[in-house]
């Protein structure tokens, strides 16, 4: 195996700043709920990074089994913060896994994500004031090219996951066909059932998370498929759609807004230390609960034709449209589909062993 | 106060262990006037508590008692037993020493020592020198080979039925004796204040004290003392012979998330000699040492921990990370077994021991002697390139775990080097 002696220096770069007073005792794996036997985190992964295996720490998928409960970094005989450590080994999966480089680039230089994201919105939100034709057609064809445009950006990070997780460990394509195994990991990614396997439950997190997750996936249904139409139609209050905006909005701007304020207090362990991409993430999915329940609430109350409801709709599609474009493909949104796939790699990891993988 | 007890001596010694007792000895053995305050009932400290001593297995007491006697007829040393020191003042080179004896309620000069009171009390307490293992009346003698051998009542818990008053054949029961003041002068002082051990809730994850056999490690000493508190080694839940018992190292060192970040020494040795000694009275146990790295630091040592391998004590390299009980209050050990495949584990044991670490014993610093302290509360030497007792403060020394973790052979041997510091600190004067 080839040794990378720079590379504990480069995954400090994403966090981390104290993990080379680690000494190697165990104690975080050992304290940790979440470490098993065939996932055993985070000292083997602290190991690794200290001796340079880099592939050892590409190939990983036990930072998307780490849910940051804390206690690890609560109990580290040399408060070498473990639990930060692999944050900063998720935030640089993500660096690795993303074929555009962007994200690394965001990760390392702070704020940079964030002044590109309020730039963009100030330059779409100037373009799409300036329109003059019929916004609500535009924000539809806008909606309906956002899922082209994810799709394109998360099949590079699945496809490299995949090579670096599956293929290049194991020697070539394997995947896991058993239906229980399918069914586990969309129910990981729904539910994030394993925030309740640690040691000291955090409902508050966990509740705040799924309400977010829930809201979100909800939002996402919502507007790729252009299924709010403010401009074009009388929404009443109870109407199904406006049912579904209701609960994703608030979901978003409740959930949202508990992960703000434990950010702001550092009230919890996992939000003791916050990257700026952190910020942006919670900050702009607040703003899209809060823009999109603004938008239906106008059009509820004043119908489709007031005028603040146009420019409301417009920060609501303008906040839309820089998510997509620069928060969802770099940075910390993926975590969303690599937390429940490394679920399924752990299953297709042990049917390789066991020689009963699908392969090619 | 006018007949306030006045002491007027060449040095002054705080602290009564191993260290206190040998620079005491090696001060008056030179011509000088000592005094020793202590603030338990007894001289002697931790060691004589102990079962026996690493490497060589000695009996602990039988070096420890001739000491205690040795300081106690000696001339030249006046002993001050359940004493506190409470302020010392240096003025002109002189220090003086505020000094509270706590009341025993007894009279000490008329005490014959015949145990009599405490054969009749009828209250039995929790023994504290047996770790609450066995139990004392509410006034006794602290433990067999105490000096002096003087009773202590504990007011709290006496019902002042008056049974020991009516026994006493020198009717020196006394139940309104009050705290008395002494004062001493003197022109040097030792500090030889020693350690307690780090407090078996210091380790949130660690059962928090409620867990009955995880016990600490004075108490596996006291199990393995011949005069222990059952005679032979049983589990304090259910007394049963424990037939797997396991050591948790560093389980109060070595930690900074619980504020002890430095190595207290000499645990790694104490646990492998107890294991030694537990093999030895539990032929068939198994005995397991979990460990972060064996510091086996002093002459002979890794040649213990070698024959402790060969005997087939089993040494684990893992971090505790976390200690529960089953049902039958065994209890359980969460580690990551790092040789082989390296996964994390639940191993259950009918006895732990948690190998604790050592702090301060006293906050020195509250003498206002100019002695400094580091940053673990110890006292700080002024130059330990130069000297191993001479702190900052001018007439001031410090001896055995006073100055920060070390064993009975370093500390009885600095402690002379505290005396040799002070003898020819008060002949320049």
């Amino acid at each position: 195996m080839k040794v990378n002696p720079e590379l504990i220096d480069e995954i400090k770069k994403y966090g981390a700043f104290d993990i080379s007073a680690c000494f190697n005792c165990g104690n975080c794996t050992a304290v940790c709920p979440l470490s098993k036997e065939d996932a055993s985190f985070p000292r083997k992964l602290i190991r690794a990074g200290h001796v340079g295996m880099e592939e050892k720490i590409t190939s990983a998928i036990e930072p998307w089994h780490c849910y940051y409960c804390g206690e690890c970094s609560q109990t580290c005989p040399r408060e070498a913060q473990p639990g930060e450590y692999m944050m900063a080994l998720r935030r640089y999966l993500i660096a690795k896994y993303d074929i555009t480089g962007l994200s690394k680039i965001f990760y390392k230089t702070g704020w940079l994500q964030t002044w590109l994201t309020a730039g963009l919105f100030a330059a779409v939100l100037w373009l799409y004031n300036g329109y003059t034709g019929d916004f609500g057609a535009l924000a539809g064809k806008i909606e309906m090219a956002f899922p082209v445009y994810v799709t394109i950006a998360i099949a590079g990070y699945l496809l490299n996951m995949y090579r670096h997780a599956i293929v290049k460990p194991l020697g070539g394509i394997k995947a896991s066909l058993k239906p229980a195994h399918i069914i586990e990991t969309f129910l990981h990614g729904f539910t994030q059932k394993n925030f309740n396997g640690c040691e000291e439950t955090d409902l508050v997190r966990w509740g705040s998370h799924l309400l977010v997750m829930s809201g979100y996936t909800l939002t996402l249904v919502i507007s790729n498929f252009h299924m709010l139409e403010p401009l074009d139609r009388q929404y009443s209050a109870f109407s199904p759609v406006s049912l579904l905006v209701w609960y994703a909005g608030f979901a978003i701007i409740a959930g949202g807004g508990v992960m703000t304020l434990r950010r702001l207090f550092k009230s919890a362990e996992s939000s003791k230390f916050t990257h700026p991409s952190d910020w942006l993430f919670v900050v702009m999915l607040f703003l899209i609960g809060l823009s999109t329940v603004t938008t239906l609430g106008l059009n509820v109350l004043h119908g489709p034709a007031d005028p603040l409801l146009a420019k409301v709709y417009r920060v609501n599609i303008a906040i839309e449209t820089v998510w997509i474009l620069l928060v969802v493909p770099f940075t910390k949104w993926i975590h969303i589909f690599f937390r429940p796939l490394a679920v399924y790699f752990q299953h297709v990891r042990k049917e390789a062993e066991a020689g009963t993988a699908f392969s090619l | 106060m006018s007949d306030m007890e006045k002491i007027e001596v060449d040095a002054l010694v705080v602290g009564s262990g191993i260290a206190g007792l040998q620079s005491a000895l090696d001060m008056a053995d030179q011509g000088l006037s000592v005094v020793i305050v202590e603030k338990r009932p007894s001289i002697g400290g931790k060691m004589i508590s102990l079962s026996k001593v690493f490497p060589t297995l000695d009996c602990a007491s039988c070096i420890t008692t001739p000491r205690m006697a040795s300081v106690s007829h000696h001339p030249r040393i006046t002993t001050l037993t359940y004493s506190t020191v409470d302020a010392i003042k240096r003025e002109n080179g002189v220090f003086t020493a505020a000094v509270t004896r706590k009341p025993r309620y007894i009279d000490e000069k008329e005490c014959i020592s015949c145990k009599r009171c405490e054969d009749v009390c009828p209250v039995y307490l929790p023994d504290e020198y047996e770790e609450g293992m066995g139990a004392k009346k509410a006034i006794t003698i602290p433990f067999t080979n105490a000096i002096p051998q003087l009773p202590v009542m504990d007011p709290e818990h006496c019902i002042r039925c008056g049974a020991c008053a009516r026994a006493c054949p020198k009717d020196c029961i006394d139940f309104l004796q009050q705290p008395a003041p002494v004062e001493i002068k003197a022109k040097a002082v030792i500090l030889a204040t020693g350690y307690e051990t780090t407090p078996m809730t210091a380790k949130k994850q660690y059962g928090m004290a409620k867990l009955p056999n995880v016990i600490s490690p004075m108490a596996a000493e006291r199990l393995l003392a011949p005069h222990g508190p059952y005679g032979r080694v049983l589990r304090p839940s259910d007394g049963m012979v424990p037939g797997s018992i396991a050591y948790v190292q560093c389980a109060g060192s070595r930690d900074k998330s619980i504020g002890v970040p430095y190595c207290s020494r000499v645990c790694c040795m104490y646990a492998i000699k107890q294991a030694i000694l537990l093999s030895g009275s539990l032929p068939i146990a198994d005995i397991t040492i979990y460990y972060m790295d064996i510091r086996a630091f002093g002459k002979g040592y890794e040649q213990f921990y070698n024959n402790a391998r060969a005997m087939g004590i089993n040494f684990v390299k893992a971090k505790v990370a976390r200690i529960t009980e089953d049902e039958k209050h065994n209890p359980i050990l969460r580690i990551e077994r790092q040789e082989g495949s390296s996964a994390p584990e639940e191993v259950k044991h009918e006895l732990v021991v948690l190998s604790q670490g050592l702090r301060p014993g006293d906050d020195v610093s509250r003498y206002g002697l100019g002695a400094e302290l580091n940053d673990f509360g110890f006292v700080k030497l002024s130059d330990e390139t130069v000297s191993s007792a001479v702190t900052a403060g001018a007439g001031v020394f410090a001896a055995g775990v006073s100055k920060g973790p070390r064993d009975i052979p370093d500390s009885v041997v600095d402690a002379g080097s505290a005396a040799m510091e002070a003898i020819s600190y008060i002949r320049k004067l």
